[in-house]
């Protein structure tokens, strides 16, 4: 059932984000030819209409993060929590299931966005005089990247990878934060959006609480740090500090999951 | 065993009572009107059968099992308001039943769209408000469920869509399940009903068969109905 509904997510959202990645793709063009008439032209009207396209392809970019943004929320509250949730609440499906296709179509196209504006951007620079600069940087940053020893490669490597694990947690934990207190605000039975918004701000103050309280506690104690590793160099610390924020970070998303579970699972009323 | 089960159901909003210690079983194979004035606590009923709301206090069983995954399996829901998603087409909701509910009769909703001529691009974003009763209504009634829970299916509609939602209700229902019509308006769905239940300010008033209510009271239902919530 968890396919069915990622299915139909898709389907509820694919009509939304792909215009917008649509509306990135052709001012992303028009901003390469554009650069390039600008490089060549020297017509004021054709210079004007240059920088009003690139102008249009920095609104894209804007407007596509904040939809893929907007629409984490949205779906969830429009799908769930109002006139939609009717049906979607009458479906013989899991609360666990609901909350795990929204994340996982939110986190896709979160990732999907960061994607297409890489792919933009290239479109963009692509093979325009004045942005030849940047193949240059990327040349000089790849033959550096040979120059390299093997360690150092596999480390580099390794911290993208760990940098865009601790940015996916963190997105989907985000979320989560989102979801918890929209389902706790619609618990109640008026104020519901008023209710959300108090709820958002209790989580994040608690939060903001609890870790400070946790970390201040901790130094006090001077507890040894629990695992036996030995960092002997700067490059494990960074490896060990990625790997602990994401290890903080699926704590911190799996309250508010249990917290949305709990509200929507034991407290649902919808209006 | 019945289909729907409540016993000392108890629900608040905030402090204002919506259901006062509610006690009813409903059989199978029944048509049940569910009958009260506006605010009675109708459709606070309905959405606790379907687990939208959560009780405060009592029992609630629907199938024999508590509100939930399970019984959504087996219970076909007609909201008092549009619940389908409005970006969809006819077809992408045909699509989103046949996913889910395993009793969902393609072919029959098919044709009853096609009756309506809706065309299977047509999204229910450009239907007018009385079309998109009929089709949230033609998908409910393409089940083949256990328990069908309508509410309010003929408030605020013209008297010849009233008839067309009546006639397909009875048209496409499962004659081995039972059926809960909420509405405030007795006279048109009198003819259909075989047990009425009436609810006023979230308590249960009466539950009789209508065969009853005619032969010991004399009285038909709607008569009764203005007797016991005379103002």
């Amino acid at each position: 059932m968890l396919r069915k509904l990622v299915k139909h997510e898709f389907r509820a959202t694919a009509r939304v984000m792909l215009p917008m990645y649509l509306i990135l793709l052709v001012t992303a063009v028009g901003s390469n030819l554009a650069g390039r008439g600008m490089m060549n032209g020297h017509s004021d009207i054709l210079n004007t209409l240059a920088v009003i396209i690139v102008m249009a392809f920095g609104f894209a970019i804007a407007g596509v993060l904040l939809m893929s943004f907007v629409l984490m929320i949205q779906r969830f509250y429009k799908n769930l929590l109002q006139d939609e949730g009717y049906l979607m609440f009458t479906l013989p499906v899991s609360i666990h299931q609901h909350i795990w296709s929204k994340l996982i179509v939110s986190a896709v196209w979160f990732v999907a966005t960061v994607l297409a504006i890489i792919a933009a951007s290239l479109i963009v620079a692509y093979d325009v005089g004045f942005l030849r600069g940047f193949f240059d940087f990327l040349s000089w940053f790849f033959e550096g990247l040979q120059k390299l020893k093997i360690s150092e490669t596999l480390n580099g490597t390794a911290y993208l990878v760990e940098f865009a694990v601790l940015m996916f947690l963190s997105l989907a934990a985000f979320s989560l934060q989102f979801y918890a207190a929209l389902a706790a605000g619609h618990s109640r039975a008026n104020h519901k959006m008023l209710w959300s918004v108090v709820w958002f701000f209790g989580f994040q103050f608690g939060l903001q609480f609890l870790g400070s309280m946790l970390f201040i506690t901790l130094d006090r104690l001077h507890i040894p740090f629990p695992f036996d590793l030995e960092i002997h160099s700067a490059e494990a610390a960074i490896h060990v500090g990625l790997l602990m924020a994401s290890g903080f970070v699926i704590v911190y998303g799996a309250i508010f999951y249990a917290v949305t579970t709990f509200f929507l699972k034991k407290h649902l009323n919808l209006e | 065993m019945p289909v729907l089960e409540c016993k000392g159901l108890t629900k608040r909003f905030g402090r204002v009572p919506a259901l006062e210690d509610v006690s009813l079983a409903i059989e199978p194979g029944r048509i049940v009107g569910l009958l009260g004035p506006n605010g009675s606590g109708k459709t606070t009923l309905i959405k606790l059968a379907n687990g939208l709301l959560t009780p405060d206090g009592g029992y609630m069983a629907v199938c024999g099992a508590p509100p939930g995954r399970e019984s959504h399996g087996l219970v076909s829901y007609l909201p008092e308001r549009t619940a389908i998603p409005t970006w969809m087409s006819a077809k992408q909701l045909l699509d989103f039943y046949g996913d889910f509910y395993q009793d969902f009769r393609r072919e029959a909703a098919e044709e009853m769209l096609e009756r309506l001529n809706i065309r299977p691009a047509q999204t229910i974003k450009q239907m007018s408000k009385g079309t998109r009763e009929k089709v949230q209504l033609i998908m409910v009634m393409s089940r083949e469920a256990k328990l069908y829970l309508l509410d309010e299916p003929i408030g605020g509609v013209d008297p010849a869509t009233r008839d067309y939602i009546l006639s397909t209700i009875i048209g496409n229902y499962n004659p081995e399940a039972s059926v809960v019509l909420s509405t405030h308006l007795i006279s048109d769905v009198e003819k259909v009903l075989d047990e009425v239940i009436f609810i006023n300010q979230g308590r249960v008033v009466l539950q009789s068969t209508v065969d009853d209510i005619r032969e010991e009271q004399g009285k038909s239902v709607d008569e009764l109905f203005r007797e016991v919530f005379k103002c």
